[in-house]
Protein backbone atom coordinates (compact mmCIF):
# COMPACT_ATOMS: atom_id res chain seq x y z
CA UNK A 1 0.00 0.00 0.00
CA UNK A 2 2.84 2.35 0.99
CA UNK A 3 4.51 1.99 -2.35
CA UNK A 4 1.35 2.40 -4.17
CA UNK A 5 0.74 5.54 -2.52
CA UNK A 6 4.38 6.81 -3.11
CA UNK A 7 3.48 5.75 -6.95
CA UNK A 8 0.57 7.18 -7.42
CA UNK A 9 1.77 10.77 -5.94
CA UNK A 10 4.99 10.43 -8.11
CA UNK A 11 2.60 9.86 -11.32
CA UNK A 12 0.19 12.55 -10.38
CA UNK A 13 3.46 14.79 -10.20
CA UNK A 14 4.74 14.20 -13.68
CA UNK A 15 1.42 13.99 -14.76
CA UNK A 16 0.80 17.44 -13.12
CA UNK A 17 3.43 18.83 -15.31
CA UNK A 18 2.25 17.26 -18.84
CA UNK A 19 -1.24 18.88 -17.96
CA UNK A 20 0.03 22.22 -17.86
CA UNK A 21 1.53 21.63 -21.18
CA UNK A 22 -1.18 19.96 -22.41
CA UNK A 23 -3.77 22.90 -21.03
CA UNK A 24 -2.08 25.24 -23.30
CA UNK A 25 -2.00 22.89 -25.83
CA UNK A 26 -5.79 23.06 -25.78
CA UNK A 27 -5.79 26.34 -24.77
CA UNK A 28 -4.50 27.18 -28.20
CA UNK A 29 -6.44 25.07 -30.32
CA UNK A 30 -9.63 26.54 -28.99
CA UNK A 31 -8.66 30.07 -29.16
CA UNK A 32 -6.67 29.84 -32.91
CA UNK A 33 -7.27 26.57 -34.06
CA UNK A 34 -3.07 25.96 -33.36
CA UNK A 35 -2.07 22.42 -32.90
CA UNK A 36 1.12 23.30 -31.97
CA UNK A 37 3.36 20.44 -32.60
CA UNK A 38 6.41 21.83 -31.02
CA UNK A 39 4.94 22.34 -27.63
CA UNK A 40 7.73 19.41 -26.01
CA UNK A 41 10.11 21.87 -27.22
CA UNK A 42 8.09 25.20 -25.65
CA UNK A 43 8.66 23.11 -22.08
CA UNK A 44 12.68 22.63 -23.25
CA UNK A 45 13.67 25.93 -24.19
CA UNK A 46 12.17 28.41 -21.17
CA UNK A 47 15.56 25.96 -18.86
CA UNK A 48 18.11 27.13 -21.19
CA UNK A 49 16.99 30.87 -20.80
CA UNK A 50 16.99 29.98 -16.67
CA UNK A 51 20.71 28.43 -17.47
CA UNK A 52 21.93 31.49 -19.40
CA UNK A 53 20.73 34.10 -17.32
CA UNK A 54 22.67 32.49 -14.43
CA UNK A 55 25.75 31.27 -16.08
CA UNK A 56 26.24 34.35 -18.72
CA UNK A 57 24.70 36.74 -16.78
CA UNK A 58 25.68 35.73 -13.25
CA UNK A 59 21.85 36.20 -12.00
CA UNK A 60 20.81 34.58 -8.74
CA UNK A 61 18.44 31.26 -9.65
CA UNK A 62 14.93 33.45 -8.71
CA UNK A 63 15.97 36.48 -10.89
CA UNK A 64 16.81 33.86 -14.03
CA UNK A 65 13.53 32.49 -13.51
CA UNK A 66 11.73 35.73 -13.76
CA UNK A 67 13.97 36.46 -16.95
CA UNK A 68 13.07 33.28 -18.53
CA UNK A 69 9.65 34.12 -17.57
CA UNK A 70 9.66 37.22 -19.68
CA UNK A 71 11.56 36.03 -22.35
CA UNK A 72 9.31 32.98 -23.06
CA UNK A 73 6.26 35.55 -22.67
CA UNK A 74 7.96 37.41 -25.52
CA UNK A 75 9.35 34.74 -28.07
CA UNK A 76 7.01 31.55 -26.95
CA UNK A 77 3.92 34.02 -26.90
CA UNK A 78 4.01 37.46 -28.74
CA UNK A 79 6.76 36.39 -31.65
CA UNK A 80 5.47 32.96 -31.97
CA UNK A 81 2.13 34.03 -32.45
CA UNK A 82 3.05 37.57 -34.17
CA UNK A 83 5.72 35.80 -36.80
CA UNK A 84 4.48 31.71 -37.45
CA UNK A 85 0.80 31.20 -36.57
CA UNK A 86 -0.61 34.67 -37.56
CA UNK A 87 0.51 34.35 -41.36
CA UNK A 88 0.07 30.26 -41.31
CA UNK A 89 -3.41 30.74 -40.08
CA UNK A 90 -4.31 32.31 -43.73
CA UNK A 91 -3.27 29.10 -45.04
CA UNK A 92 -5.17 26.80 -43.29
CA UNK A 93 -4.62 24.37 -39.97
CA UNK A 94 -2.48 21.58 -41.87
CA UNK A 95 0.44 24.28 -43.37
CA UNK A 96 0.23 25.41 -39.67
CA UNK A 97 0.87 22.26 -38.07
CA UNK A 98 3.89 21.74 -40.55
CA UNK A 99 5.36 24.85 -39.74
CA UNK A 100 5.15 24.03 -35.85
CA UNK A 101 6.70 21.02 -36.55
CA UNK A 102 9.37 23.18 -38.65
CA UNK A 103 9.95 25.47 -35.55
CA UNK A 104 10.09 22.51 -33.29
CA UNK A 105 13.22 21.04 -34.73
CA UNK A 106 14.31 24.41 -35.39
CA UNK A 107 14.49 25.36 -31.82
CA UNK A 108 15.70 21.80 -30.78
CA UNK A 109 18.65 22.21 -32.87
CA UNK A 110 19.38 26.07 -32.31
CA UNK A 111 19.71 24.76 -28.16
CA UNK A 112 22.07 22.23 -29.39
CA UNK A 113 24.18 24.05 -31.35
CA UNK A 114 24.45 26.67 -29.03
CA UNK A 115 24.47 25.08 -25.83
CA UNK A 116 25.33 21.45 -26.60
CA UNK A 117 24.22 17.93 -26.52
CA UNK A 118 24.66 17.37 -22.87
CA UNK A 119 22.53 17.24 -19.91
CA UNK A 120 22.76 20.20 -17.23
CA UNK A 121 22.19 20.37 -14.17
CA UNK A 122 19.00 22.29 -13.39
CA UNK A 123 18.44 23.95 -9.53
CA UNK A 124 15.71 21.98 -7.87
CA UNK A 125 12.96 23.41 -6.27
CA UNK A 126 13.57 21.41 -3.02
CA UNK A 127 15.81 19.87 -1.40
CA UNK A 128 15.33 15.75 -1.83
CA UNK A 129 14.03 14.70 1.04
CA UNK A 130 10.90 12.45 1.86
CA UNK A 131 7.82 12.86 3.90
CA UNK A 132 6.41 9.99 5.41
CA UNK A 133 2.47 10.20 5.19
CA UNK A 134 0.45 7.63 6.58
CA UNK A 135 3.56 5.30 6.44
CA UNK A 136 4.42 6.18 2.37
CA UNK A 137 7.61 7.43 1.88
CA UNK A 138 6.67 10.46 -0.18
CA UNK A 139 9.09 12.94 -2.07
CA UNK A 140 9.21 16.44 -1.22
CA UNK A 141 9.55 17.43 -4.59
CA UNK A 142 6.57 15.40 -5.70
CA UNK A 143 4.59 17.21 -3.34
CA UNK A 144 5.49 20.67 -4.32
CA UNK A 145 5.26 20.02 -8.09
CA UNK A 146 1.67 18.75 -7.32
CA UNK A 147 0.93 21.77 -5.28
CA UNK A 148 2.26 24.07 -7.50
CA UNK A 149 0.41 22.55 -10.39
CA UNK A 150 -2.80 22.68 -8.56
CA UNK A 151 -2.37 26.16 -7.62
CA UNK A 152 -1.63 26.95 -11.02
CA UNK A 153 -4.56 25.41 -12.49
CA UNK A 154 -7.23 26.80 -9.72
CA UNK A 155 -5.55 30.11 -10.71
CA UNK A 156 -6.03 30.05 -14.16
CA UNK A 157 -9.27 28.83 -13.83
CA UNK A 158 -10.57 31.56 -11.15
CA UNK A 159 -8.93 34.16 -13.99
CA UNK A 160 -11.33 32.38 -17.46
CA UNK A 161 -14.75 32.12 -14.77
CA UNK A 162 -14.28 34.88 -12.58
CA UNK A 163 -13.34 37.57 -14.11
CA UNK A 164 -15.09 39.33 -17.68
CA UNK A 165 -11.67 39.16 -19.64
CA UNK A 166 -11.28 35.52 -18.84
CA UNK A 167 -14.80 35.09 -19.41
CA UNK A 168 -14.22 37.31 -22.96
CA UNK A 169 -11.60 34.65 -23.56
CA UNK A 170 -13.89 31.59 -22.97
CA UNK A 171 -16.58 33.41 -25.05
CA UNK A 172 -13.51 33.47 -27.73
CA UNK A 173 -13.05 30.19 -27.44
CA UNK A 174 -16.66 28.93 -27.23
CA UNK A 175 -17.58 30.75 -30.95
CA UNK A 176 -14.74 33.34 -31.72
CA UNK A 177 -17.90 35.00 -34.42
CA UNK A 178 -20.20 35.59 -32.19
CA UNK A 179 -17.52 37.02 -29.53
CA UNK A 180 -16.42 39.36 -32.46
CA UNK A 181 -20.48 40.31 -32.91
CA UNK A 182 -20.51 40.97 -29.11
CA UNK A 183 -17.74 43.73 -29.97
CA UNK A 184 -15.43 40.73 -27.93
CA UNK A 185 -11.74 42.21 -28.57
CA UNK A 186 -11.14 38.47 -30.33
CA UNK A 187 -7.50 39.31 -31.15
CA UNK A 188 -6.38 40.44 -27.91
CA UNK A 189 -7.97 37.38 -26.47
CA UNK A 190 -6.19 35.16 -28.98
CA UNK A 191 -2.49 36.99 -27.50
CA UNK A 192 -3.59 36.54 -24.08
CA UNK A 193 -3.79 32.46 -24.93
CA UNK A 194 -0.34 32.73 -26.59
CA UNK A 195 0.88 34.87 -23.33
CA UNK A 196 -0.90 32.25 -20.61
CA UNK A 197 0.55 29.34 -22.82
CA UNK A 198 4.36 30.92 -22.47
CA UNK A 199 3.91 31.26 -18.80
CA UNK A 200 2.30 27.68 -18.76
CA UNK A 201 5.34 25.92 -20.08
CA UNK A 202 7.79 27.94 -18.49
CA UNK A 203 6.25 26.63 -15.14
CA UNK A 204 6.32 23.31 -16.59
CA UNK A 205 9.90 23.94 -17.44
CA UNK A 206 10.68 24.75 -13.81
CA UNK A 207 9.01 21.53 -12.22
CA UNK A 208 10.88 19.06 -14.88
CA UNK A 209 13.77 20.32 -15.75
CA UNK A 210 15.31 19.07 -12.25
CA UNK A 211 14.28 15.48 -12.75
CA UNK A 212 15.02 15.56 -16.67
CA UNK A 213 18.26 17.58 -16.25
CA UNK A 214 18.27 20.41 -19.08
CA UNK A 215 18.66 18.76 -22.41
CA UNK A 216 17.92 19.78 -25.79
CA UNK A 217 15.88 16.97 -27.01
CA UNK A 218 13.65 17.09 -23.39
CA UNK A 219 10.98 18.18 -25.72
CA UNK A 220 10.91 15.04 -27.97
CA UNK A 221 8.63 13.12 -25.31
CA UNK A 222 7.11 16.40 -23.33
CA UNK A 223 5.67 17.44 -26.58
CA UNK A 224 4.60 14.12 -27.22
CA UNK A 225 2.93 13.23 -23.75
CA UNK A 226 1.65 16.46 -24.04
CA UNK A 227 -0.66 16.03 -27.30
CA UNK A 228 -1.59 12.43 -26.07
CA UNK A 229 -3.17 14.14 -22.64
CA UNK A 230 -5.04 16.58 -25.25
CA UNK A 231 -6.68 13.73 -26.47
CA UNK A 232 -7.42 11.17 -23.79
CA UNK A 233 -9.17 13.95 -21.89
CA UNK A 234 -11.15 15.76 -24.63
CA UNK A 235 -9.31 17.78 -27.18
CA UNK A 236 -11.86 20.86 -26.58
CA UNK A 237 -11.83 20.92 -22.72
CA UNK A 238 -9.59 22.60 -20.22
CA UNK A 239 -10.40 20.20 -17.76
CA UNK A 240 -9.82 17.09 -20.26
CA UNK A 241 -6.46 18.28 -20.20
CA UNK A 242 -5.77 18.10 -16.98
CA UNK A 243 -6.83 15.06 -16.35
CA UNK A 244 -5.30 13.64 -19.48
CA UNK A 245 -2.23 14.75 -17.74
CA UNK A 246 -3.04 13.15 -14.61
CA UNK A 247 -3.67 9.84 -15.93
CA UNK A 248 -0.88 9.71 -18.62
CA UNK A 249 1.43 10.67 -15.44
CA UNK A 250 0.12 7.94 -13.74
CA UNK A 251 -0.15 5.24 -15.98
CA UNK A 252 3.49 6.40 -16.69
CA UNK A 253 4.56 5.57 -13.51
CA UNK A 254 2.82 2.09 -12.82
CA UNK A 255 3.98 0.83 -16.34
CA UNK A 256 7.52 1.35 -15.35
CA UNK A 257 7.28 -0.39 -11.77
CA UNK A 258 4.90 -3.02 -12.29
CA UNK A 259 5.07 -3.60 -16.28
CA UNK A 260 8.58 -2.37 -17.17
CA UNK A 261 10.71 0.28 -18.54
CA UNK A 262 10.46 -0.68 -21.26
CA UNK A 263 7.06 -0.95 -21.84
CA UNK A 264 7.18 2.89 -20.59
CA UNK A 265 6.64 4.45 -24.21
CA UNK A 266 4.40 1.91 -25.20
CA UNK A 267 1.93 1.76 -22.58
CA UNK A 268 0.33 5.41 -23.24
CA UNK A 269 0.09 5.16 -26.79
CA UNK A 270 -1.65 1.60 -26.54
CA UNK A 271 -4.27 3.44 -24.10
CA UNK A 272 -4.64 6.70 -26.78
CA UNK A 273 -5.27 3.68 -29.68
CA UNK A 274 -7.75 2.78 -27.22
CA UNK A 275 -9.49 5.88 -26.47
CA UNK A 276 -9.78 6.93 -29.95
CA UNK A 277 -11.44 3.77 -31.02
CA UNK A 278 -13.92 3.69 -28.53
CA UNK A 279 -14.51 7.26 -27.36
CA UNK A 280 -12.76 9.55 -30.03
CA UNK A 281 -14.05 12.75 -28.09
CA UNK A 282 -11.95 11.95 -25.31
CA UNK A 283 -12.57 11.09 -21.67
CA UNK A 284 -14.32 14.80 -20.81
CA UNK A 285 -14.55 16.21 -24.22
CA UNK A 286 -17.99 17.01 -26.09
CA UNK A 287 -18.71 15.89 -29.74
CA UNK A 288 -17.73 19.02 -31.76
CA UNK A 289 -20.57 20.77 -33.39
CA UNK A 290 -19.98 23.06 -36.17
CA UNK A 291 -22.35 25.74 -37.88
CA UNK A 292 -22.18 27.74 -40.83
CA UNK B 1 -33.16 58.84 -49.39
CA UNK B 2 -35.03 60.71 -47.18
CA UNK B 3 -33.09 62.82 -44.37
CA UNK B 4 -34.71 61.19 -41.25
CA UNK B 5 -33.26 57.61 -42.19
CA UNK B 6 -30.99 56.46 -39.74
CA UNK B 7 -29.31 53.94 -41.95
CA UNK B 8 -28.52 54.50 -45.84
CA UNK B 9 -27.05 51.93 -48.05
CA UNK B 10 -26.00 53.86 -51.02
CA UNK B 11 -24.85 51.43 -54.55
CA UNK B 12 -23.23 48.66 -51.98
CA UNK B 13 -21.44 45.85 -54.03
CA UNK B 14 -20.22 42.72 -51.74
CA UNK B 15 -20.13 38.90 -51.48
CA UNK B 16 -18.04 36.02 -50.47
CA UNK B 17 -14.55 35.23 -52.30
CA UNK B 18 -15.26 36.14 -56.22
CA UNK B 19 -18.76 35.33 -55.43
CA UNK B 20 -21.17 38.49 -55.80
CA UNK B 21 -24.29 38.78 -53.54
CA UNK B 22 -24.80 42.26 -53.26
CA UNK B 23 -24.88 43.95 -56.63
CA UNK B 24 -25.27 47.98 -55.89
CA UNK B 25 -27.86 47.70 -53.20
CA UNK B 26 -29.18 50.99 -52.06
CA UNK B 27 -32.06 51.72 -49.24
CA UNK B 28 -32.85 53.15 -46.09
CA UNK B 29 -34.40 52.55 -42.75
CA UNK B 30 -36.31 55.29 -41.28
CA UNK B 31 -35.91 56.66 -37.71
CA UNK B 32 -37.41 54.79 -34.81
CA UNK B 33 -39.35 52.62 -36.84
CA UNK B 34 -39.34 48.85 -37.44
CA UNK B 35 -38.40 47.93 -41.02
CA UNK B 36 -38.60 44.56 -42.46
CA UNK B 37 -36.21 43.19 -45.40
CA UNK B 38 -38.23 40.05 -47.38
CA UNK B 39 -37.30 38.61 -50.28
CA UNK B 40 -36.85 34.75 -52.01
CA UNK B 41 -33.34 32.51 -51.00
CA UNK B 42 -30.29 34.08 -52.08
CA UNK B 43 -31.78 37.60 -52.17
CA UNK B 44 -28.78 38.71 -49.84
CA UNK B 45 -30.68 39.77 -47.23
CA UNK B 46 -28.38 38.21 -44.09
CA UNK B 47 -25.62 39.22 -46.69
CA UNK B 48 -27.04 43.31 -46.59
CA UNK B 49 -27.04 42.87 -42.66
CA UNK B 50 -23.07 41.37 -42.61
CA UNK B 51 -22.07 44.26 -45.32
CA UNK B 52 -23.74 46.72 -42.57
CA UNK B 53 -22.10 44.81 -40.09
CA UNK B 54 -18.59 45.05 -40.59
CA UNK B 55 -18.44 40.97 -40.73
CA UNK B 56 -18.51 41.08 -44.65
CA UNK B 57 -16.37 43.60 -46.93
CA UNK B 58 -17.99 46.10 -48.67
CA UNK B 59 -16.31 46.76 -52.34
CA UNK B 60 -18.21 49.38 -53.64
CA UNK B 61 -21.02 52.13 -52.56
CA UNK B 62 -20.83 53.30 -48.73
CA UNK B 63 -23.26 52.83 -45.61
CA UNK B 64 -24.20 55.62 -43.87
CA UNK B 65 -25.41 55.32 -40.01
CA UNK B 66 -26.39 58.66 -38.35
CA UNK B 67 -25.09 60.88 -40.88
CA UNK B 68 -21.61 59.63 -40.57
CA UNK B 69 -19.96 56.91 -43.39
CA UNK B 70 -19.61 53.48 -41.54
CA UNK B 71 -18.41 51.53 -44.46
CA UNK B 72 -16.23 48.27 -43.54
CA UNK B 73 -16.20 49.60 -40.20
CA UNK B 74 -15.60 46.69 -37.21
CA UNK B 75 -17.94 45.42 -35.15
CA UNK B 76 -16.52 46.66 -31.93
CA UNK B 77 -16.50 50.27 -33.18
CA UNK B 78 -19.80 50.10 -34.73
CA UNK B 79 -21.52 48.69 -31.36
CA UNK B 80 -19.83 52.00 -29.37
CA UNK B 81 -21.66 54.17 -32.61
CA UNK B 82 -25.30 52.05 -31.43
CA UNK B 83 -25.44 49.36 -33.75
CA UNK B 84 -26.15 45.99 -32.51
CA UNK B 85 -26.42 42.99 -34.63
CA UNK B 86 -28.55 39.38 -33.88
CA UNK B 87 -27.79 36.90 -36.24
CA UNK B 88 -29.55 34.37 -37.01
CA UNK B 89 -29.51 31.11 -35.40
CA UNK B 90 -28.79 30.27 -31.85
CA UNK B 91 -25.91 32.71 -30.51
CA UNK B 92 -25.15 32.22 -27.05
CA UNK B 93 -22.30 30.43 -25.46
CA UNK B 94 -24.34 27.46 -24.23
CA UNK B 95 -21.78 26.14 -21.64
CA UNK B 96 -21.60 29.64 -20.05
CA UNK B 97 -24.51 30.83 -17.79
CA UNK B 98 -27.40 32.74 -18.59
CA UNK B 99 -25.92 36.15 -16.52
CA UNK B 100 -22.49 36.15 -18.47
CA UNK B 101 -24.30 35.74 -21.72
CA UNK B 102 -26.01 38.63 -20.63
CA UNK B 103 -22.58 40.65 -18.99
CA UNK B 104 -21.05 39.96 -22.60
CA UNK B 105 -23.48 41.97 -24.32
CA UNK B 106 -21.30 45.22 -22.38
CA UNK B 107 -18.09 43.29 -23.78
CA UNK B 108 -17.82 46.76 -26.28
CA UNK B 109 -18.67 48.82 -22.80
CA UNK B 110 -16.70 51.38 -21.64
CA UNK B 111 -14.44 51.10 -18.38
CA UNK B 112 -16.73 53.13 -16.59
CA UNK B 113 -19.76 51.45 -17.80
CA UNK B 114 -22.38 50.57 -14.74
CA UNK B 115 -22.57 47.14 -15.97
CA UNK B 116 -24.23 46.00 -12.56
CA UNK B 117 -27.46 48.26 -13.04
CA UNK B 118 -27.72 47.59 -16.44
CA UNK B 119 -27.63 43.71 -15.46
CA UNK B 120 -29.95 44.39 -13.13
CA UNK B 121 -32.12 46.85 -15.51
CA UNK B 122 -32.15 43.56 -17.96
CA UNK B 123 -33.29 41.10 -15.82
CA UNK B 124 -35.89 42.99 -14.28
CA UNK B 125 -37.28 43.81 -18.31
CA UNK B 126 -36.78 39.98 -18.56
CA UNK B 127 -37.79 38.42 -15.57
CA UNK B 128 -37.23 34.62 -17.05
CA UNK B 129 -33.52 35.81 -17.29
CA UNK B 130 -33.00 36.72 -13.30
CA UNK B 131 -35.00 33.17 -12.83
CA UNK B 132 -32.29 31.18 -14.63
CA UNK B 133 -29.34 33.82 -14.39
CA UNK B 134 -26.78 30.90 -12.46
CA UNK B 135 -28.06 28.45 -15.09
CA UNK B 136 -26.07 26.92 -17.96
CA UNK B 137 -27.59 29.13 -20.95
CA UNK B 138 -27.57 25.73 -22.60
CA UNK B 139 -31.18 24.76 -19.88
CA UNK B 140 -33.22 27.49 -21.77
CA UNK B 141 -35.84 27.08 -24.06
CA UNK B 142 -35.48 28.06 -27.81
CA UNK B 143 -37.58 31.25 -27.12
CA UNK B 144 -36.00 32.14 -24.20
CA UNK B 145 -32.29 31.57 -25.75
CA UNK B 146 -33.68 34.55 -28.43
CA UNK B 147 -34.67 36.65 -25.52
CA UNK B 148 -31.32 36.44 -24.09
CA UNK B 149 -29.63 37.20 -27.63
CA UNK B 150 -32.27 40.25 -27.92
CA UNK B 151 -31.38 41.46 -23.96
CA UNK B 152 -27.82 40.82 -24.64
CA UNK B 153 -27.84 43.37 -28.13
CA UNK B 154 -29.52 45.63 -25.85
CA UNK B 155 -27.22 45.94 -22.95
CA UNK B 156 -25.44 49.10 -24.20
CA UNK B 157 -28.69 51.03 -25.69
CA UNK B 158 -28.45 50.85 -29.17
CA UNK B 159 -30.00 53.48 -31.72
CA UNK B 160 -30.16 50.18 -34.07
CA UNK B 161 -30.89 46.42 -34.17
CA UNK B 162 -30.41 44.53 -36.84
CA UNK B 163 -32.00 41.05 -36.11
CA UNK B 164 -32.20 38.37 -38.81
CA UNK B 165 -34.76 35.68 -38.43
CA UNK B 166 -35.27 36.11 -34.91
CA UNK B 167 -38.99 34.22 -35.09
CA UNK B 168 -37.58 30.54 -36.73
CA UNK B 169 -38.17 27.68 -34.41
CA UNK B 170 -40.89 29.44 -32.20
CA UNK B 171 -43.92 28.61 -31.56
CA UNK B 172 -46.79 31.39 -32.73
CA UNK B 173 -47.49 32.55 -29.23
CA UNK B 174 -43.72 33.15 -28.75
CA UNK B 175 -43.77 34.43 -32.59
CA UNK B 176 -46.25 36.84 -30.87
CA UNK B 177 -44.27 37.67 -27.78
CA UNK B 178 -41.34 38.35 -30.28
CA UNK B 179 -43.17 41.15 -32.37
CA UNK B 180 -44.47 42.45 -29.18
CA UNK B 181 -40.89 42.87 -28.02
CA UNK B 182 -39.94 44.52 -31.15
CA UNK B 183 -42.74 47.01 -30.97
CA UNK B 184 -41.74 47.97 -27.05
CA UNK B 185 -38.25 48.55 -28.58
CA UNK B 186 -39.74 50.71 -31.22
CA UNK B 187 -41.58 52.87 -28.52
CA UNK B 188 -38.61 53.73 -26.79
CA UNK B 189 -36.72 54.91 -29.82
CA UNK B 190 -34.88 52.03 -31.16
CA UNK B 191 -34.60 51.11 -34.59
CA UNK B 192 -35.49 47.84 -35.98
CA UNK B 193 -33.87 46.19 -39.08
CA UNK B 194 -35.54 43.13 -39.34
CA UNK B 195 -35.17 40.02 -42.00
CA UNK B 196 -38.13 37.41 -41.76
CA UNK B 197 -39.07 34.19 -44.08
CA UNK B 198 -42.82 34.26 -42.20
CA UNK B 199 -43.16 38.02 -44.34
CA UNK B 200 -46.75 38.35 -44.06
CA UNK B 201 -46.94 38.16 -40.17
CA UNK B 202 -43.36 40.56 -40.50
CA UNK B 203 -45.17 43.10 -42.20
CA UNK B 204 -48.26 43.14 -40.27
CA UNK B 205 -45.78 43.79 -37.54
CA UNK B 206 -43.68 46.81 -39.16
CA UNK B 207 -44.35 50.24 -40.48
CA UNK B 208 -41.57 49.39 -43.13
CA UNK B 209 -40.72 47.08 -46.06
CA UNK B 210 -37.81 46.47 -48.17
CA UNK B 211 -38.05 43.81 -50.95
CA UNK B 212 -34.85 42.31 -52.04
CA UNK B 213 -33.85 40.16 -54.89
CA UNK B 214 -30.56 39.37 -56.65
CA UNK B 215 -28.88 41.42 -54.59
CA UNK B 216 -30.91 44.84 -55.14
CA UNK B 217 -33.80 46.53 -54.13
CA UNK B 218 -37.33 45.75 -56.06
CA UNK B 219 -39.28 47.60 -53.98
CA UNK B 220 -38.87 50.07 -50.76
CA UNK B 221 -42.81 51.21 -49.43
CA UNK B 222 -44.89 51.32 -46.58
CA UNK B 223 -45.50 47.78 -45.19
CA UNK B 224 -49.10 47.47 -45.42
CA UNK B 225 -48.52 48.82 -49.04
CA UNK B 226 -46.01 45.71 -49.84
CA UNK B 227 -48.63 44.09 -48.46
CA UNK B 228 -51.39 44.62 -50.49
CA UNK B 229 -48.91 44.76 -53.75
CA UNK B 230 -49.83 41.44 -56.41
CA UNK B 231 -46.05 41.08 -57.08
CA UNK B 232 -45.15 39.80 -53.68
CA UNK B 233 -46.99 37.20 -53.31
CA UNK B 234 -45.72 36.35 -57.21
CA UNK B 235 -42.19 36.96 -55.96
CA UNK B 236 -42.42 34.27 -53.34
CA UNK B 237 -43.66 31.77 -55.54
CA UNK B 238 -41.36 31.99 -58.03
CA UNK B 239 -40.54 33.44 -60.92
CA UNK B 240 -39.12 36.29 -59.71
CA UNK B 241 -40.36 40.02 -60.34
CA UNK B 242 -41.80 41.34 -64.30
CA UNK B 243 -39.38 44.18 -65.05
CA UNK B 244 -40.24 47.38 -63.57
CA UNK B 245 -42.17 49.56 -65.49
CA UNK B 246 -39.82 52.35 -66.77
Amino acid sequence: MADFIQLLIAGLATGGIYALAAVGFTLLWQTSQTINFAQGEFVMLPAFFVLIGMSFFGMPFWLACVAALILSMITLGFMFKKLLVDPMLNHGTLPLVIATIGLAILMKEGVREFYGADAWPFPPLAEATNVTVLGAALSLQSLIILGITIGAVVALQLFLSGTRTGRQMQATALNPSVARILGIPVERMILYTFLINAALVMLAALLITPIYLAKFSNGELLGLYAFIAAIIGGFNQMRGAIVGGLVLGVIDNFTAVYISTQYRLVVPLVFLIIIILFRPQGLLGRVEERTV
Amino acid sequence: MATDDILTLEDVVGGYGKQTILNGLSFGVRRGAITTVIGPNGAGKSTAFKAVFGILAVKAGRILFDGQEITNRPPRQLIADGICYVPQGRNIFSELSVAHNLELGAAAAPPDFPLKQRMEAAMDRFPVLRKKAGQQASTLSGGEQKMLEIARGLMLDPKLMLIDEPSIGLSPILVGELFDLLRDMRSRGITVLMIEQNAKRALENSDYGVVLELGRTRIQDRAEKILADPRIAQLFLGGGLEPAPA
